[in-house]
């Protein structure tokens, strides 16, 4: 592209030209230098995270930022496998955080249809007293559901144990409500004239409608189980239950002092933690984009 | 096949609001129906509740032989065609033809068939694996057609199903409808705010305001014997030309009087609608249609004339409107003030004709007229409407002595009245 041919639009959408237009160019310099920072600022931990698991020796001082060759090594993950059984705990992780997962989904589908969709008495307040719920503090239930769940329904150290109190998630049933109430009535009205029950329409002609926006929910919802700690922490007593979040902050506890490099050991144990998270993001990152519903209804 | 009754049937929404109030039809089987009224006037509750998908605050609905106000919609043997055609978004075409067979676990095999069958009555055979997303608007409809047709039902109900479509498509699939009805015969009550569908396509046209049925005739009927201003003016297109005039019998005959003109009507006239006797020497309210002019020159002595100045002419190629205006103050009837819906959008009062009424004549296309001409029209005075203006009632032009129907008469002129 040469100086001359170009237009006022052209130049607009090209901002990052140097020459052409200064007041434009010096602006998104600015932006650019500000959001990198912001990135950085960011990215410095997971960054470190990762130097760290694979130092041989633990450097705390600058120039352990930059990675030095002969300091590298992956015994660090090699040490909090043996430590912490990896694999297991993953799992425990995995049962844990794809139990809340299907209960959320399939209790959220469920109840958010009924209170989009549903006609029936007490409909308005069962969903504000849904949302008042939302406001009451998860501290402030512990207690109260550890005497529940482990006194008296004998579920400690299990994985249903730990999946229940999160199993209904009323932000969750909020959100597939509002999915539900954007679908357009006479698509439901369509479907009850042609005889359709109420689960019909909702796994016939609702959830295909809906399931962009529900792989977003499940996403989103993805990240709370598999980095909690505080529940599953007071629930399990053996180590063989134990989600990795919760093992791995017990092994910074109690067991580091036994390994060579134990902050390498721990950051490894975080590296490990931090993976599929960041996988599913990679994979899955169009779905963070709020999901477009077009209803292929009217032309 | 089903006859539909509906009798004294009330639907007040919660809040108080009542939408529908005291409605009584019956409709035979085999009839089409057509509901018909500006936005607001009940006509979709009214559909709804046949359906099933409104309660009813009061009366009964009856299809059959079955009273229907508890029944489910699903049990009540109707299929409905909507206004956004409602096709569902995630199944191809022969999927939502099938949807309401399958779920009454008809046979596939009969499914099959009756799929094939109505994709060819409506041209879709060639889009069965498609999705509702990649058809076209006109394509849809028919989807939306063939959803109903398959099921086979007592009953069609129809709302506002051609007011997405473009001008041109909506004439054809208009008189592909009135084909289909023929063929099948079914029991279809069909909404619309659009008159002229209304006209062509209803064995019988039921006229609501408000929630309540004003009158429910052939559209024949209603266009020459509107029960009051409200039909009259609502029926026929362009509308009709309303003013508040006077009735008077004196040493020159007898007349009705507005503005600056006085219009002779033949004692004939008088003699055949004795109603309108008491009426002389008061305020009526005239109605007069635009058909019911020409230019003088094309028509002989027995017309009246009535001298006037056009503003705008349009020329519809066979016919031309003379827009003009008449020196009198339009008519603040609440049957009036119902008609115009474009007032709330402010469209209605062009300040230029302030305390004026514009009216239109239809005259023919070789007429030589211009706007700004000052010419003649005949008017045919005969055909005058005169209302009461305290209730709006038609006087002295009888209803037709019993609400028959009239199968296919009407059904041939696109638009009512003479050409």
């Amino acid at each position: 592209m040469t100086q001359t041919g170009r237009t006022v639009d052209e130049v607009a959408v090209a901002p990052d030209d140097v020459t052409s237009v200064e007041p434009r160019t010096s602006h998104s310099w600015w932006r650019l230098t500000v959001l990198g920072i912001g990135a950085l600022v960011f990215v410095f931990p997971f960054y470190y995270m990762i130097i760290g698991s694979l130092q041989k020796n633990q450097n705390t001082s600058l120039s352990g930022v930059v990675p030095q060759p002969g300091n590298i090594t992956l015994r660090n993950y090699g040490e909090i496998n043996a430590a912490l059984n990896l694999g297991k705990t993953l799992i425990n992780s995995g049962v844990f955080t794809g139990g809340v997962l299907l209960a959320t989904v399939v209790f959220g589908v469920l109840a958010g249809y009924a209170l989009a969709q549903l006609r029936f008495r007490g409909r308005g307040l069962l969903f504000v007293s849904m949302l008042l719920l939302l406001m009451v503090p998860f501290q402030l239930l512990i207690i109260p559901l550890y005497v529940l769940i482990v006194r008296y329904y004998g579920l400690g150290d299990s994985y249903l144990g730990m999946i229940a109190p999160f199993a209904i998630n009323s932000t969750a049933v909020f959100i597939f409500r509002q999915y539900f109430l954007q679908l357009p009535k006479e698509l439901f009205d369509a479907a009850r004239i042609d005889g359709a029950n109420e689960f019909r329409i909702l796994t016939r002609i609702a959830l295909p409608l809906v399931r962009p926006a529900l792989l977003t929910a499940m996403l989103l919802t993805f990240i709370g189980p598999w980095n909690e700690y505080l529940w599953p922490f007071l629930i399990t007593k053996q180590q063989s239950m134990q989600p990795l979040a919760v093992a791995l902050a017990n092994y910074m506890n109690t067991v580091q002092s036994t390994v060579s490099n134990p902050f390498g050991t721990i950051l490894a144990g975080a590296v490990v933690l931090a993976v599929p998270a960041v996988a599913l993001f990679l994979a899955f990152q169009r779905y963070f984009v709020a999901p477009n519903i077009g209803s292929a209804v009217k032309g | 096949m089903a006859q539909i009754v509906l009798n004294e049937i009330d639907k007040t929404y919660p809040g108080g609001m009542k939408a529908v109030n005291g409605l009584s039809l019956e409709i035979e089987d085999g009839e089409f129906v057509v509901l018909v009224g500006p936005s607001g006037c009940g006509k979709t509750t009214v559909l709804r509740m046949i359906a099933g998908l409104e309660e009813i605050t009061g009366g009964t609905i009856r299809i059959g032989d079955r009273v229907m106000n508890r029944v489910a919609p699903k049990d009540r043997d109707i299929a409905m065609v909507f206004q956004n055609y409602a096709l569902y978004p995630s199944m191809t075409v022969r999927e939502n033809l099938a949807f309401g067979l399958r779920m009454r676990k008809t046979p596939k095999q009969e499914i099959n068939r009756r799929v094939v069958d109505a994709a060819n009555i409506l041209g879709l055979a060639q889009y069965l694996e498609r999705k509702p997303a990649a058809l076209s608007g006109g394509q849809r409809q028919r989807v939306a057609m063939g959803r109903a047709i398959v099921r086979e039902p007592e009953v069609f109900l129809m709302d506002e199903p051609l007011s997405n479509l473009d001008a041109k498509l909506r004439v054809s699939m208009r008189a592909s409808l009135a084909e289909l009805h023929e063929r099948l015969n079914v029991t279809t009550v069909y909404v619309t705010h659009d008159q002229v569908e209304a006209m062509t396509l209803g064995d019988r046209v039921c006229v609501l305001r408000g929630g309540v049925l004003q009158q429910v005739d052939t559209p024949q009927n209603l266009f020459d014997y509107p029960v009051n201003l409200f039909v009259g003016g609502f029926i026929g297109s362009p509308s009709m030309n309303i003013v508040a005039a006077k009735l008077v019998r004196d040493d020159v005959g007898t007349a009705v009087m507005f503005a600056e003109y006085r219009l002779p009507i033949s004692e004939h006239v008088v003699h055949a609608r004795p109603e309108i006797e008491p009426y002389f020497g008061r305020d009526v309210i005239l109605g007069l249609r635009p058909s019911d002019f020409e230019e003088a020159s094309l028509v002989d002595e027995s017309w009246a004339r009535m001298p006037v100045t056009t503003h705008v002419t349009e020329a519809l190629g066979g016919e031309i409107h003379v827009i003009f205006v008449v020196d009198a103050p339009p008519v603040e009837h609440k049957d009036v003030v119902d008609l115009a819906p474009e007032a709330e959008e402010g469209g209605a009062a062009v300040p230029l004709y302030e305390g004026k009424s514009v009216w239109t004549a239809r005259v023919d296309a070789h007429s030589q007229v211009r706007a700004g001409d000052r010419i003649e029209l005949g008017v045919d005075t005969r055909n005058l409407y005169f209302f009461d203006p305290d209730s709006g009632l038609a006087i002295g032009k009888k209803q037709a002595a019993e609400p028959r129907r009239s199968r296919r008469g009407t059904r041939s002129a696109d638009s009512p009245g003479p050409a």
